[in-house]
């Protein structure tokens, strides 16, 4: 029965309340975050437009993640595709604005499409739109109808999740947002996203081959790289981050691509793990990458501009900020001892024991995807040292970096919420952990296996991240002290940076971020194809009166991939202008004429 | 009794197509309108129900009195002058519309083999009301026409809805009356804006704002 | 009694790791015919560094002033995942390889910040350019370490110790850890310890601005990273065999050990002198070839080599 009240029905299972758990830990602090934040920019109605706006979107999410039936996650789905754009697009005044939010637009409901196609096809079969009478028809599905069916979900949900090459909108919408909204859509939104293709993809199709974990881990290892690469070159802060996460989808995809493999040979326990690593990073991306959104967005409300360029020096005039920052960036790049590092940890052991346990190729490739994770936490690692250490150390580079001035204490709340959870889930890692198994044991199956003695045994190593922090911690108080005891108290004298003696150093002596990234441009120019123009206008053969220098990459996606299809409507749209008259009669003679058409139709039949 | 006011309603249909003038074409669908009243006030007189009863007294505030009276205001108000502007002459036009009754007749002894031929009648009416509300939309060129057309056509599925069937729902009938009455007012409104932008009001030199 | 013994031996080899560096300058300066500085240097350096007056610059933050301890923590805490004497260590199965080497990155993204820190082009150089070799250094480190890994069934070091023959995808994944070795101990087709022109340096460019006792600490730490990873990689191509624990075997084994670093640093010093350094752009070409040989190592440990 197609109708919406019949078919709306919940489920609390524990894949559910775990996305809730994310949802609610992301969008708690970015609400009392946008506090502050909208304050001072914006008239009090649009604030209170912006702010129902916003609950109206987490619960929207919310319901997307609770729900049990296909019929109600789907509009769900809408309802949360619809009151994110309007969302980004609540600075309408700035065309940048308009024209992000046009692009998610467009890109999230053709995800929508490719969900709805899967959906009729799964209910053609079924009868039903409710998980349990799906799962259970799925038997009947022929092979052919399954993996069109698997390939119409991984796109549905990967437009929507940012995987390569669907992720195009999120550089483009996640800037243009207001700073919370970003966080809570990276955060929080394109996780349910994931929550979609574990439940339904998985959940309730289940696994025939191998061959769809090692398309997802192939589509993975894209993600994270061009994802990475993109964020290595980016001048604009948030685009930086929407950049990262797109590759850190791929890294969740990683060990979720693990466990599909592992599932596909009847590998229960690891698969569990494997899946188990995946969520876990979910949980931590969301609050990281919620944290440097929202010091993204402090960082825009006291400079005014969100260019690395034209920062610097925020370390000394935004001391708590650039704090929560650091924070964030260490979390991020997957350095010991945050819970960053637990959950990279935890999917470079589990791609590990798919190695050790899987035959022949499947080793050479497991390996291999361990390879490609070290690059992407190397080249993560390098990012983020060049986001905090341009934007925030040494001299301001411009006058509005200079007069900068703390942000307000909702906003200092909303980051230091989260920075808190990065310890809570760093040092309480061994807990979660086996909350996170109970989670993913739901999605694989497979036997209850005990788990271990408290601590995290996997593939032969344990992580123990409080002893880990612990002696790290007792190492650097011991080392402070000793070295102390040896030389005595502290001799230091201010002087000036090392100059070689060109009498004052200013902020255009300093390394910009785009010549931090310069060697990476180099290096993977295969990849970037960057440009370069150079204007000297001479006054004489020796003497150049002024010199310009352009450096730019393509985007590779944007050029050969979306602007030939684009293209490619407008070539069609202009041949059927032909139809278009302008006139309002032949319209109306077109319907009149159907309308006899059709009679005469069905008199001579 | 009920066939006379079906032809009635027939014959001012015909006298809707062969007008030259606006003033003359919103008269005739006044009438048919009336006619069309009658006919609704004789169906509930057969089946003895009030709430038809309702609807025909609706059909004759509102398309009777009221929004001939606002199309007349509109136009005194517009100046527009009387012509009607044909895109195929009335003696054309007339031949059309017999032949589409021809058509419908054939079409309704098809359908309705074993039934009151009342019920045929009525279906060839009503018919004929629809393809003569379209066809005035199509071939003739001021904006006002549209409007009067498209209320013909509402005519015409209404009269089919109540022969064929027993009625549409008895709420439905009403919001489709206030449905119908609000959209003649935005449309009148639109006219007015357009004449005042263009000066005129013949749709098919609005193709000049083609894109 | 074990975890007194692991403490000794970490002391023991930080202690020694300054006369490391000393012998393998000794040595690139007898191959170049020169007499150069005595084997102790480095500890007559330290000594001096520590007792003179710091001078920190008026643009950096505290980051500047405390990058020097979290490097030198991360580094000595890097090394409680390495087996030195014993067959064990302190943290044995805690962490593993994964977190031996993201250890070290944490020391690294430190020591980065501290170059940027100060607002000279110097540091900001030598942070760029550290951070490109790191990234491309880390996934041939990763993958030689997953080859043994892969071969003595789990992924920490200690487990490594146990391949009573070493199979010949772990020689091959140990060749390409030297690469890996030679990029971050700043060796010479990589980096040069020796300069101070702004177009050689690198690790150098980070520490320009470091002055006292921050530099003592630096240098220290390179000088512990340095040993550290000699002595991952002497035990991937030397493993202990597993020794009864009584003390006379302590000594021996300390004796073999001194001995594989020895070694490897005579390998590594040759190498130098015989090299020169490479351009940054070509220290790609380099570690892409280390990257060859460890997913050669790769193939061979797949087809059971």
């Amino acid at each position: 029965m197609i109708g919406l009240w019949e078919n709306i029905s919940f489920c609390f299972d524990p894949l559910a309340v775990f996305f809730l758990l994310v949802i609610t830990v992301v969008s708690i602090p970015s609400l009392i975050y946008s506090y502050g934040y909208l304050t001072g920019h914006y008239s009090r109605a649009r604030i209170f437009v912006i702010t129902s706006g916003t609950v109206l979107f987490i619960l929207s999410m919310a319901a997307v993640v609770c729900s049990a039936n296909l019929l109600a996650f789907l509009f769900a789905w809408e309802l949360m595709s619809l009151v994110s754009y309007f969302l980004v697009v609540f600075d309408h005044e700035n065309h940048q604005s308009v024209d992000a939010g046009l692009i998610y637009l467009i890109m999230t409901h053709v995800g929508t499409a490719f969900l709805l196609a899967a959906v009729l096809i799964m209910y053609h079969y079924a009868g039903s739109f409710d998980f349990s009478v799906v799962r259970n028809t799925i038997p009947l599905i022929p092979a052919a109808t399954r993996h069109m069916l698997f390939l119409f979900l991984l796109i549905g949900f990967g437009t929507k999740a940012g995987v390569v090459p669907l992720h195009v909108w999120l550089p483009y919408a996640h800037p243009q947002a207001p700073s919370h909204i970003s966080s809570i859509m990276s955060g929080a939104m394109i996780k349910v996203a994931l929550y979609g293709f574990l439940r339904i993809a998985i959940g309730i199709i289940g696994i025939p081959s191998a061959w769809w974990g090692i398309g997802v881990l192939s589509v993975a290892v894209g993600t994270c790289f061009v994802g990475i690469m993109y964020a290595l070159l980016e001048r604009d802060i948030k685009r930086l981050l929407a950049y990262s996460s797109v590759e850190n989808i791929g890294v969740i995809l990683l060990g979720i691509g693990a466990a599909m493999v592992l599932m596909s040979k009847q590998q229960y326990v690891l698969a569990e793990i494997a899946c188990a690593a995946g969520l876990f990073h979910i949980l931590n991306h969301a609050v990281f990458k919620g944290l440097l959104f929202l010091g993204a967005g402090s960082v825009y409300k006291a400079t005014g501009t969100r260019d690395l360029e034209r920062m610097g020096g925020l370390i000394k005039r935004m001391p708590w900020t650039a704090a929560f920052f650091l924070v964030g960036a260490l979390a991020i790049a997957g350095l010991p001892p945050l819970n960053g590092f637990v959950s990279e940890w935890l999917i470079f052991q589990s791609l590990f024991g798919a190695a050790s346990a899987l035959p022949g190729a499947l080793k050479i490739f497991f390996v291999f995807m361990m390879v490609c994770l070290a690059v992407t936490c190397g080249l993560a690692a390098a990012c983020f040292v060049r986001a905090f250490g341009v934007g925030f150390l040494a001299l301001p580079r411009s006058s509005r970096a200079e007069q900068a001035s703390e942000v307000p204490l909702s906003m200092k709340m909303g980051m230091g919420i989260l920075t808190v959870g990065i310890g809570i889930l760093a040092f309480c890692a061994t807990g979660l952990w086996h909350a996170m198994r109970f989670v993913a044991h739901g999605i694989t199956g497979g036997e209850i296996v005990p788990a271990g003695t408290g601590e995290l045994l996997l593939s032969g190593t344990i992580l123990n991240m409080p002893v880990i922090a612990g002696i790290f911690g007792v190492i650097l108080v011991l080392g402070y002290c000793m070295v102390r005891l040896i030389a005595g108290p502290e001799k230091v004298r201010r002087g000036a940076t090392w100059d070689c003696g060109y009498y004052g150093l200013t902020s255009r002596n300093e390394y910009t971020a785009t010549a931090f990234s310069k060697p990476f441009r180099i290096a993977f120019s295969f990849f970037f194809l960057p440009q370069r123009r150079v204007e000297k206008l001479r006054e004489s053969y020796y003497h150049v009166s002024s010199f310009k220098y352009e450096v730019r990459t393509i985007p590779v996606f944007k050029q050969y991939f979306y602007a030939p299809i684009v293209k490619g409507f407008f070539v069609v749209a202009q041949r059927m202008k032909i139809f278009q008259m302008g006139s309002v009669h032949w319209y109306l003679g077109y319907i009149l004429f159907m309308f006899i058409g059709v009679i005469i139709f069905v008199l001579v039949h | 009794m009920i066939y006379a006011f079906l032809l009635g309603m027939m014959m001012f249909a015909y006298s809707m197509v062969i007008t030259r003038r606006v003033t003359a074409l919103i008269r005739s669908f006044r009438l048919q309108s009336l006619f069309l009243a009658l006919v609704t006030f004789a169906f509930a007189y057969r089946e003895k129900s009030i709430e038809v009863c309702i609807v025909a007294g609706l059909l004759v505030v509102i398309k009777v009195v009221g929004i001939p009276y606002y199309l007349t205001r509109l136009l005194k108000g517009i100046k527009i002058d009387e012509p009607l502007g044909l895109f195929m002459n009335p003696l054309l036009s007339l031949v059309m519309a017999i032949i589409f009754t021809f058509v419908s007749s054939l079409f309704g002894a098809m359908l309705l083999r074993h039934q009151d031929p009342l019920i045929l009648v009525s279906l060839i009416a009503a018919m004929t009301t629809l393809f003569i509300g379209f066809f005035i939309m199509v071939f003739r060129i001021k904006a006002v026409t549209q409007i009067v057309g498209l209320l013909t056509m509402e005519n015409g599925i209404f009269l089919l809805a109540a022969a064929i069937t027993d009625g549409m729902p008895f709420f439905v009938e009403i919001a489709i009356f206030f449905d119908v009455f609000v959209c003649v007012i935005i449309t009148g409104i639109f006219l007015y804006r357009i004449n005042r932008l263009f000066t005129h009001i013949e749709v098919n030199r609005l193709t000049e704002l083609r894109g | 009694m074990k975890t007194l013994l692991f403490i000794i031996q970490i002391l023991v080899c930080i202690c020694l790791a300054p006369l490391v560096s000393g012998l393998m300058r000794k040595i690139k300066n007898s191959l170049r015919m020169r007499k150069g500085a005595p084997v102790l240097q480095p500890y007559y350096n330290l000594g001096k560094y520590i007792k003179k007056e710091e001078v920190v610059s008026e643009h950096s933050s505290f980051i500047l002033r405390y990058a020097p301890y979290v490097v030198l923590a991360s580094t000595v805490t890097a090394f409680l995942f390495v087996p030195v004497f014993h067959y064990s260590c302190l943290l044995s199965e805690i962490g593993g390889v994964v977190a031996l080497f993201f250890f070290l990155s944490l020391g690294r993204f430190f020591l980065v910040l501290a170059g940027l820190d100060a607002g000279s082009s110097f540091g900001g150089m030598g942070s760029s350019r550290e951070m490109f070799i790191a990234s491309l250094a880390e996934p041939v480190a990763i993958c030689a370490m997953a080859v043994v890994g892969l071969k003595s069934g789990a992924l920490h070091l200690p487990a490594a110790l146990n391949l009573v023959q070493t199979p010949v995808s772990v020689i091959v994944a140990a060749t390409a850890l030297l690469f890996v070795v030679i990029a971050e101990t700043s060796r010479i087709p990589v980096d040069n310890q020796e300069t101070h022109l702004e177009l050689t340096m690198i690790h150098e460019a980070m520490v320009l601005e470091y002055s006292g006792r921050s530099l003592a600490i630096l240098e220290l730490s390179a000088h512990i990273k340095q040993i550290l990873l000699l002595s991952v990689l002497a035990g991937m191509l030397w493993p202990f065999p597993v020794y009864v624990p009584d003390s006379g075997a302590y000594l021996w084994s300390a004796a073999f050990f001194a001995g594989k670093v020895a070694c490897i640093a005579v390998i590594v010093s040759v190498m130098e002198v015989m090299v020169a350094k490479m351009r940054l752009f070509r220290v790609v070409d380099f570690l892409g070839f280390g990257f060859l040989l460890s997913i050669l190592a790769l193939v061979m440990a797949g087809l059971g080599v």
